[in-house]
């Protein structure tokens, strides 16, 4: 009798932790897909949300607001659990946004923030999104510590940039870091920089025309990855060596970017990872659980990817990694 | 050439004052830094030898844009617009990278992928894209739809189909005879600069050498007096709107290329302004009718001049747009009718009479 007693209860206790894990229902609204950098980033949350066992409601706003502004109305018809969201623009979420907090809908904030005055507003469960400044930092970083390890640090070199959109956190964020570092090495002169908005076929275009305007480039430093790769091919159109004759650095790590160090085209890659999955449901975790997470903006773990490893790339003494050691392991 | 073989006709006709506004572009650039027009030759690290120069930049990076001018410079003659052309350089890059990859979604290391037959992956792209040409044709010829409308369609609807060929991926290819197309060079020149030629040639001969070029003025300036005059203006019309989306096409495989990739948000975006921009410089006129081909190529190359002196000069990246439509009003204002008048008086007042000088 007791026996069974016991096993009515264990079996009671397994049901009703399915059925509660049943029960979360989890909104995402995403901007749509505009890069391979978003599409890793929908996959990895909606992969890791699925395997958490949870119930997942995808909305893709296809780069418009009014659709996001919709789905969030859609989410809280709906009575989901928590509310995951990427806004395409950081102004005009106010509105929707408290209807969100009214309807006690924990909001988790992922890869870009609304404005300051709307966070300040609003309130929310959690919030992830990458550093750009510290991105920026961590570019210059490498480059002052490789050229000091090929011993060129007592040469004048001359640095080019490859800024991303105008305007865009992630452009305006990484040039801020490269110039705040830049500024400790005075023998690392910036003698151009230029918007190449985030794509291959401008950074192509713009590098280009760097190469025709300034003799001697020593180091390009690109916001992105994609632009480094276009750059790439100007520069082995001017008959130049790039990854030798010029240091290339770029940001983002997509797989692109570790064939080219492992080609010896490029020097090193620092990581803006798009890997939100883990940790977005580590902290649903521990919401559901009826933890308080911390109000601070929570930046991802982000590494660097050179030819050969082993260079400073942060104020905090970070080593970077071998790309071919890493390219495995890369999703996207 | 000596000022007096200049006829006053000429002096009044738009190509001339283009041919005049990209001189002084040029000449605020060299006389800001001589070495701004300087060309050299350089040897490439795989041993070919190349013409290395702004000049070279400016004509290479202008293909994209003159090569899908010389279909909108007709489409403008028949007094529409098509403004899908960006969107179908989208389609074009996407289906010749999704047929070089054929085995992308599974990566493997680099180089290591099968290819689709070489020529599939330049024909489909242009087949694709001169279908599509042929359905803005059809809607615009046949059902009477009015071309921005019914290159709407296509301009919105382009980039989708583009994003599902690939999956909403970007794929990249090392293969060495496809970026040849967009990085190759012959006999020192850019090959783009050289499909661009070709281009321009054999859309200059079909148009002049037959009366191809007649028929397409004719329908726009008054499509019913041509009807009624025997002229099948709507085969006319999807002759023209086919032909531009080969020429898209051509376009989109120059763009993919030179990137080795394919780009459904980026590719050719606002191509379709930048084209239709150049075919106004270059003096046509945006009611239809009378046409200027190599207006167009003027036209063209001056948008593309003024974006490589930007850069070359480091404008800085918030003043760049500003930048650009200042000189663009400078260049429209200086071909504007009362200002051509005035300044062709001024030169000769013997000339009281004359049309429009053509191409």
């Amino acid at each position: 009798m007791r026996k069974l007693l016991s096993l009515i209860l264990a079996l009671m206790m397994v049901l009703g932790l399915a059925a509660s894990a049943q029960a979360v229902t989890i909104g995402f609204s995403q901007i749509g897909q505009e890069s391979d950098w978003r599409t890793a980033n929908t996959d990895s949350v909606l992969k890791a949300v699925e395997e958490a066992g949870w119930e997942m409601v995808y909305s893709d706003a296809q780069q418009k607001q009014e659709n996001q502004v919709q789905a969030l109305r859609n989410f809280i018809s709906q009575g989901v659990d928590y509310i995951l969201f990427t806004g395409v623009v950081s102004t005009g979420w106010d509105e929707v946004l408290k209807e969100v907090n009214e309807a006690e809908i924990p909001l988790i904030l992922l890869d870009r923030m609304p404005e300051q005055s709307t966070l300040d507003n609003i309130t929310y469960a959690a919030a992830f999104g990458g550093d750009f400044v510290e991105e920026g930092r961590r570019m210059a970083y490498w480059t002052a510590n490789y050229v000091e390890k090929i011993g060129k640090s007592s040469e004048e070199l001359n640095v080019v940039i490859l800024e991303g959109t105008t305007g865009a956190d992630a452009a305006t964020g990484r040039q801020e870091g490269i110039m705040e570092v830049l500024a400790n090495y005075p023998n690392l002169k910036v003698i151009a920089s230029q918007t190449g908005n985030f794509t291959r076929a401008e950074g192509q275009a713009v590098m280009e025309s760097f190469l025709k305007a300034h003799e001697k480039i020593d180091i390009l430093l690109a916001h992105n990855d994609d632009m480094a790769l276009g750059a790439i091919e100007s520069i082995k159109a001017a008959g130049k060596d790039p990854g030798e004759d010029i240091i290339i650095v770029g940001c983002d790590s997509p797989k692109t970017a570790f064939d080219a160090i492992i080609a010896g085209d490029m020097n090193a890659t620092i990581e803006c990872t798009p890997l939100y999955g883990p940790f977005v449901v580590d902290a649903l975790q521990k919401l559901i659980a009826g933890e308080e997470m911390d109000k601070t903006l929570i930046h991802p773990e982000e590494g660097c990817f050179d030819a050969e490893g082993g260079v400073v790339y942060s104020a905090d003494g970070r080593l970077s990694e071998k790309a071919e050691d890493k390219i495995g392991e890369r999703l996207y | 050439m000596k000022k007096t073989l200049i006829s006053g006709a000429f002096v009044r006709s738009k190509l001339f004052w283009a041919i005049v506004a990209e001189l002084l572009i040029l000449l605020v650039g060299f006389i800001l830094r001589p070495d701004f027009l300087s060309i050299q030759l350089r040897t490439l690290s795989d041993g070919t030898t190349v013409l290395f120069g702004t000049p070279v930049d400016i004509f290479n990076r202008a293909s994209e844009i003159t090569i899908i001018a010389m279909g909108m410079t007709l489409v403008i003659a028949l007094g529409g617009t098509d403004i899908s052309v960006g969107a179908l350089v989208a389609v074009s890059g996407a289906i010749a990278l999704k047929f070089l990859r054929w085995d992308v979604l599974v990566y493997t290391t680099p180089g290591d992928y099968t290819v689709q037959p070489y020529y599939l992956v330049i024909l489909l792209p242009l087949l694709t894209c001169t279908l599509m040409g042929l359905f803005n044709g059809v809607l615009i010829g046949k059902l009477k739809l009015q071309p921005i409308i019914a290159t709407l369609i296509l301009m919105v609807g382009g980039r989708g189909i583009a994003q599902i060929v690939t999956n909403g991926k970007q794929f990249t290819t090392q293969y060495t005879p496809f970026k040849f197309i967009g990085n190759g060079s012959f006999l020192g020149l850019p090959l783009p600069i050289l499909i661009t030629l070709v281009v321009v040639l054999t859309v200059v001969l079909f148009v002049r050498r037959t009366s191809f070029g007649m028929f397409v003025e004719s329908v726009g300036i008054n499509p019913n007096a041509s009807r009624v005059s025997g002229l099948r203006s709507d085969t006319i019309i999807i002759i023209v709107y086919v032909l531009t989306g080969l020429l898209s096409g051509i376009s989109g495989l120059i763009y993919s290329s030179r990137i080795s990739s394919n780009d459904s948000n980026n590719a050719g975006l606002g191509y379709e302004m930048d084209a239709i921009l150049a075919v106004v410089i270059g003096g046509t006129s945006m009611t239809g009718g009378k046409f200027s081909l190599l207006g167009t190529v003027v036209g063209s190359l001056i948008i593309r001049t003024i974006t490589t002196l930007v850069l070359y000069f480091g404008v800085v990246s918030e003043a760049i747009m500003a930048f650009k439509a200042l000189i663009i009003a400078v260049v429209i204002v200086l071909q504007s009718e009362p200002v051509r008048n005035a300044i062709a008086k001024r030169r000769s007042k013997r000339i009281a009479l004359g049309g429009e000088a053509r191409a």
